[in-house]
């Protein structure tokens, strides 16, 4: 512990001595010190990750490296309150019983196979997560997997490894999926629709690809299932297993999401019909659905707002984005972008290279948000560069999503997936076990897109 | 009225080490909800209950997944109490335990099952920790119960 924070201290000072040495101003070295001892804290002390960020605040604002209104407009309240507005609302489907009703259908699915059933959890965790963020989606699917491979007697890690592959896939997609879409789509001014048409076909390619690696690398362990599947007959018990009281509260929460879900698709076309700023239906539409919500079911509200909103990840993305942002506002995010541009030639393949290579073996250790958060001011300073920008973005996001699958603790839904499989199966993955399928497809995937980012004229 | 007027001072207990499914047999012999685990010095190190037991058999994301309704047992249920004869009682139990001393008043001791959600509550002296009774919710009300009629 006290190793660890010796480093810590000694890494973060010693990137800020550096930095001035190479000729930047006291106030860039602070910034970049501070930001890098936030990024050593998620590393090293996960569970102090909010305390850290708070006492760094603090330094920033004392030490005058940027000013109270530039932290708080650097916090990016739209993007927190956008995922308030989410989280409220995936609380009421919860409660609902959306999810377990999409468990239900999963354990109803008629004459399996092991291909099938890869196929089938492979394409619902990539959806569910894309809609619904893959914090949520996961529990729901490790659920299903661990009990029709309870029923069919077989090993739960190869299913469970290939429903997070393809969650943290899907959460690509769109800016619903994972914090960065959201992060990155209010920054970079790209709308729903942009994600449909551009993020959505690339995540479609990554899982195809991703399936049939899998399919191919657990071939033992989808031949047991099959053997098992005919030697202990149809899902029987599986199929009546659980329930979900079809209610009116189910249909009527399947609505309100559905609407969300509509307005949020349109929102690009509805702002410029009403000439409203870009992205202000996008960011708003959560708000105003489960403001609905919380008038429908007042009596829950409190709950909603207390138990399913995420505040400890919520105010630790807001101060880290605020530290971000003191790289921005000291000019310290213009020199590192000045010596990248300076270190490709400026040429745009090489550049899109360095941002999703970069950001994806960053995200394999780190959290993607953190990350991704320190790169948007890089990614911004391009523009003075006249860079095309837009591949950029797309790289950011991609590798972010992405480099999640290649280590164990790469994204939040591996960690939480992993957490069930200990408790429930006295199960502790070893890394490598991991490491192996999760470096083929993270590295494969990220070629994909690599390669579709730098020859398709369309992300340009 | 202070809790060693109303304790039992008789404690039945298991050892750490102890077989849990033995362990679950004497819960279920002696119709209680929950037995205080002490170790060899007479420590106390936890509690093994049947709620602990319950939430192991249970798969845990069952309060995540939200609303739904069991229409069958699943075939994990059947595996993992049979399971129970390979665990141990330190497995299974809880390990932060709420305590109380002799000399505490019985309201207190009601509030600190009120807010721990704690049936059975050991009773340890204030110098030597170790264990001199146990003071069930039943213990508690009967004893107010009782001293109400005599006001």
């Amino acid at each position: 512990m006290l190793k660890k924070f010796i480093i810590l201290i000694a890494i973060s000072l010693g990137l800020g001595f550096f930095s001035q040495k190479i000729g930047l101003n006291p106030h860039q070295a602070i910034a970049i010190s501070i930001f890098s001892a936030s990024v050593l804290g998620t590393l090293f002390f996960w569970d102090f990750r909010l305390g850290f960020v708070f006492i760094g605040i603090t330094v920033l604002l004392l030490t005058r490296t940027i000013d109270l209104e530039n932290v708080i407009k650097f916090a990016s309240l739209d993007v927190i309150l956008f995922l308030v507005g989410m989280m409220v609302l995936v609380g009421l489907l919860k409660e609902a019983g959306f999810f377990a009703w999409i468990v239900e259908l999963i354990l109803r699915i008629r004459n399996m196979t092991g291909r099938k059933f890869v196929v089938v959890i492979s394409v619902i965790s990539a959806l569910l997560s894309t809609m619904t963020s893959e914090v949520v989606s996961i529990i729901f699917m490790v659920a299903a997997i661990f009990e029709i491979c309870d029923y069919f007697e077989v090993d739960p890690v190869p299913y469970l490894i290939i429903s997070v592959l393809a969650t943290n896939i899907g959460s690509a997609a769109t800016v619903l999926g994972n914090p960065i879409g959201i992060l990155i789509a209010s920054k970079a001014g790209l709308s729903f629709e942009d994600f449909i048409v551009k993020a959505f076909p690339l995540a479609v390619v990554c899982l195809v690809a991703t399936i049939l690696i899998v399919i191919v690398w657990y071939r033992k362990s989808i031949r047991e299932l099959d053997t098992n599947i005919k030697k202990l007959g149809a899902n029987e018990i599986l199929i009546r297993l659980i329930s979900v009281p079809p209610g009116k509260e189910l249909k009527i929460s399947l609505a309100v999401f559905g609407a969300t879900l509509f307005f949020i698709a349109l929102h690009h076309r509805l702002e410029l019909l009403w000439n409203l700023e870009p992205n202000t239906i996008l960011l708003t539409m959560p708000l105003l659905s489960s403001g609905c919500v919380m008038i429908w079911k007042w009596k829950r509200a409190r709950d909603y707002i207390e138990k399913d909103v995420e505040w400890w990840t919520l105010l630790f993305f807001m101060l880290l984005f605020a530290q971000a942002g003191a790289l921005k506002y000291t000019g310290a995010t213009d020199v590192l972008a000045k010596n990248l541009a300076h270190l490709s030639g400026s040429s745009p393949p090489i550049l899109i290279g360095i941002v999703l290579w970069v950001s994806c073996i960053g995200s394999s250790i780190l959290d993607n948000v953190v990350l991704v958060a320190a790169f948007i001011p890089v990614i911004q300073s391009f523009q003075s560069l006249n860079l095309d920008l837009q591949p950029l973005w797309w790289a950011l996001l991609f590798g972010g999503c992405l480099g999640g699958n290649i280590t164990l603790v790469g994204s939040t839904a591996n960690i939480i997936a992993l957490g069930i499989l200990e408790k429930e199966k006295n199960i502790r993955m070893t890394f490598f076990r991991w490491f192996w399928i999760g470096l083929t497809v993270g590295v494969v995937t990220t070629i994909i897109v690599w390669i579709a980012l730098i020859i398709l004229p369309f992300y340009h | 009225m202070k809790v060693k007027e109303v304790m039992s001072k008789d404690i039945v207990s298991i050892k750490p080490d102890d077989n849990a499914r033995e362990a679950l047999e004497l819960l279920m012999k002696m119709e209680i909800s929950g037995l205080p685990v002490i170790d060899e010095k007479g420590k106390l190190v936890g509690m093994f209950t049947e709620k602990d037991i319950l939430k192991n058999t249970l798969p845990s994301y069952i309060e995540k997944v939200g609303k739904f309704v069991y229409e069958e047992n699943p075939k994990s249920i059947r595996r993992k109490l049979q399971h129970l004869s390979h665990m141990k009682v330190a497995q299974l139990m809880r390990k932060d335990v709420v305590t109380t001393t002799e000399d505490t008043t019985l309201c207190e001791v009601a509030r600190i099952m009120l807010m721990e959600k704690a049936r059975r509550i050991p009773v340890v002296d204030k110098i030597t920790k170790l264990v001199v009774g146990i003071i069930a919710r039943g213990d508690v009300l009967k004893a107010l119960a009782k001293e109400a009629e005599i006001g």
